[in-house]
């Protein structure tokens, strides 16, 4: 067991290990180990003018995609989590988990024959890039919080407000909103996750300028190893970063409500 | 315009889910002001419900409900001022326990320094004074409960509905809230229905104790009375225990039982018919009766110990009587005095 463990832990850490050391190598070629220390690969990433658009286009789409997640992910779960019969849940339920089932290529495709049209002219767009991440996205961040929603009692807990005197938008505002927002954070986790490392379907649909930093990265392995390592470093960096600020956001945005009684 | 006799009323209420025979059937039932009715029955036989309607939750397809004197239909729950308890406490658990008492109070448009003052205040009454700036989560199960017993009282609600508040407390705790329950109810003089389905916590806590059975109500007394007049062989199985036989009535003061015949007081029935026997142990009396009447010897089969009385079996040709005394001395023969004897209808309904 403990030898699986070692052995799992070193197959997945060595990749990232490796890049960390190479994106730092001087010379990395015909060696088990590169040779050198610099920071020329990472100045070379600063610098490149594709890399810079392509780490701003992404976090611009990761940020829109959380906010507008969780603006319409926040009230939808409540809905399917409140829906009366038991056949609209189950309903509901298929079709948010669709997107999952569903491989990124065919969506993407779908993405490219609708909006390439001249009435919906949108392809290459950041917007298209958003829309896209967030039929991704949304699956995980319902499903965390329609699971939250029922572990916490929700209904349990409204009915207490219901009684105490609280109308619907009391009750949304001072127990359904303030009590999700752990759930929010970790599915804010996922999705701001997902977003960042994104590739099949935002390498179809995304337009020259607007190519979002995975993509971009894709060209990096046909040029220097270092290069390559440093520019896959700085998109690790930003996943976690991105991470860590939907976290913060979700933290943020429930405290303005968590704070008052 | 004078006090309404009942400060809750139901008037023939019925209600059952939606393609089910499940929920309650012309329901009669009041509470009056400042009165703890306890509402009890097996699981399922509708006393939820009851409250449900009551708070507003459900609406009945049938009859009336009356709250402070007025129909409370299409009033929604939040506009009924009814302090509501439930069986999980229902706490907020982004809330500290101050918080929850004082949303209540939030919600009617209080400021925070007044509402705060009020929610410590009854914090305090509950024995929570120390306790005010704890989350739900770091409260134990009985502390929960006081919170939860005062955010419903904090409002000055016309009434309080507690939903079986007790059942997810160990004993000791049980009883303990029983008193701490009664206490705050008297305090704040306030009518409130309490369902159960503990008969003890029933009998012990409530001013009435109305029983149901399969959505019906079977039987509204005072805790003594339903104890010593049953209307049923249900009602008398319920609530304390009993011995209960089938008999057969022989004569207008016979009634014959698996063990033997029995001299009753007259009963007015009709020779022949069946009977449900009911005689509480305490009313087995040791020794032999004056005259012999209902006399029988046997033997003790097991014989429980509990400080100032015992409770014993005691087996006549096969049928195994249960008995209370507090005489500790050997048993060789038991009497019923006539007095003790109670003839019930078998099954069903309520008699007249």
């Amino acid at each position: 067991m403990a030898l699986a463990t070692v052995l799992y832990l070193i197959y997945l850490f060595t990749p990232i290990v490796l890049l960390f050391v190479g994106s730092f190598g001087h010379i990395w070629f015909n060696t088990l180990l590169p040779t050198g220390v610099t920071l020329e690969w990472y100045l070379q990433v600063a610098s490149d003018g594709s890399f810079r658009r392509a780490f701003w286009t992404s976090l611009q789409v990761c940020t829109l995609t959380c906010v507008i997640g969780a603006l319409i992910g926040t009230p939808l779960a409540y809905a399917i989590y409140r829906a009366a019969s038991q056949q609209v849940r189950a309903a509901a339920r298929v079709i948010y988990l669709l997107p999952i089932a569903v491989p990124p290529l065919v969506l993407a495709f779908g993405f490219i024959l609708v909006f390439s049209s001249d009435e919906l002219p949108f392809l290459g767009s950041l917007w298209i890039l958003v829309g896209g991440h967030l039929v991704l996205t949304l699956p995980y961040l319902l499903h965390t919080l329609i699971g939250d929603m029922r572990h916490l009692r929700l209904t349990e807990q409204e009915l207490a407000a219901e009684a105490l005197g609280a109308g619907f938008w009391q009750r949304f505002r001072d127990i359904v909103l303030p009590s999700l927002r752990h759930s929010l954070a970790s599915g804010l986790i996922t999705v701001a996750a997902l977003s960042i490392g994104e590739f099949q379907l935002s390498n179809l649909v995304a337009g020259f300028l607007t190519r979002p930093y995975p993509v971009v990265l894709l060209q990096a392995f046909y040029g220097a190893t270092g290069f390559a390592c440093a520019a896959t470093v700085v998109l690790l960096v930003l996943a976690l970063a991105a991470s860590a600020g939907g976290a913060l956001t979700a933290r943020g945005a429930q405290g303005v409500h968590g704070l008052s009684a | 315009m004078s006090e309404p006799e009942y400060t809750i009323a139901l008037e023939g209420v019925t209600f059952t889910y939606p393609g089910t025979d499940i929920g309650v059937h012309d329901v009669t039932l009041g509470i009056r002001p400042g009165e703890l009715l306890a509402v009890i029955g097996p699981s399922g036989c509708g006393k939820s419900t009851l409250l449900k309607i009551i708070a507003g939750f459900v609406q009945p397809s049938h009859g009336r409900v009356i709250i402070g004197g007025k129909d409370a239909a299409g009033i929604p729950p939040r506009q009924r001022n009814i302090g509501i308890v439930f069986q999980t406490y229902t706490l907020f658990p982004h809330m500290t326990a101050w918080e929850n008492v004082a949303y209540p109070l939030k919600l009617r448009g209080q400021d925070q320094a007044s509402r705060r003052a009020k929610a410590v205040d009854i914090l305090g009454r509950v024995g929570l004074g120390t306790q005010t700036e704890k989350l739900p989560a770091q409260l134990s199960g009985g502390q929960q409960q006081r919170v939860a017993l005062a955010r419903a009282l904090v409002f000055d609600p016309q009434a309080l509905l507690l939903d079986e508040p007790l059942s997810a407390l160990d004993a000791a705790l049980r009883v303990e809230m029983r008193d701490e329950i009664r206490r705050l109810q008297r305090m704040h003089h306030i009518a409130t229905m309490h369902i159960t389905h503990d008969q003890e916590e029933a009998l012990s806590m409530a001013d009435r104790v109305a029983v149901m059975q399969n959505g019906r109500l079977v039987q509204v007394d005072r805790p003594r009375d339903i104890y010593a007049r049953p209307v049923n062989r249900e009602v008398a199985d319920f609530i304390g225990q009993a011995n209960l036989w089938t008999g057969h009535i022989t004569g207008p003061t016979n009634v014959d039982t698996p063990f033997g015949a029995l001299t009753t007081l007259p009963h007015g029935r009709n020779t022949g018919d069946t009977v449900a026997v009911l005689v509480r142990p305490e009313g087995l009396l040791l020794g032999r009766g004056p005259g012999g009447v209902n006399s029988f010897t046997g033997t003790v089969t097991r014989d429980r110990f509990l400080g100032s009385f015992r409770r014993f079996d005691f087996e006549i040709g096969g049928v195994t009587l249960l008995g209370e005394t507090g005489d500790m001395g050997e048993i060789a023969a038991i009497y019923i005095p006539p007095t003790s004897i109670q003839l019930l209808p078998e099954t069903g309904s309520a008699q007249s």
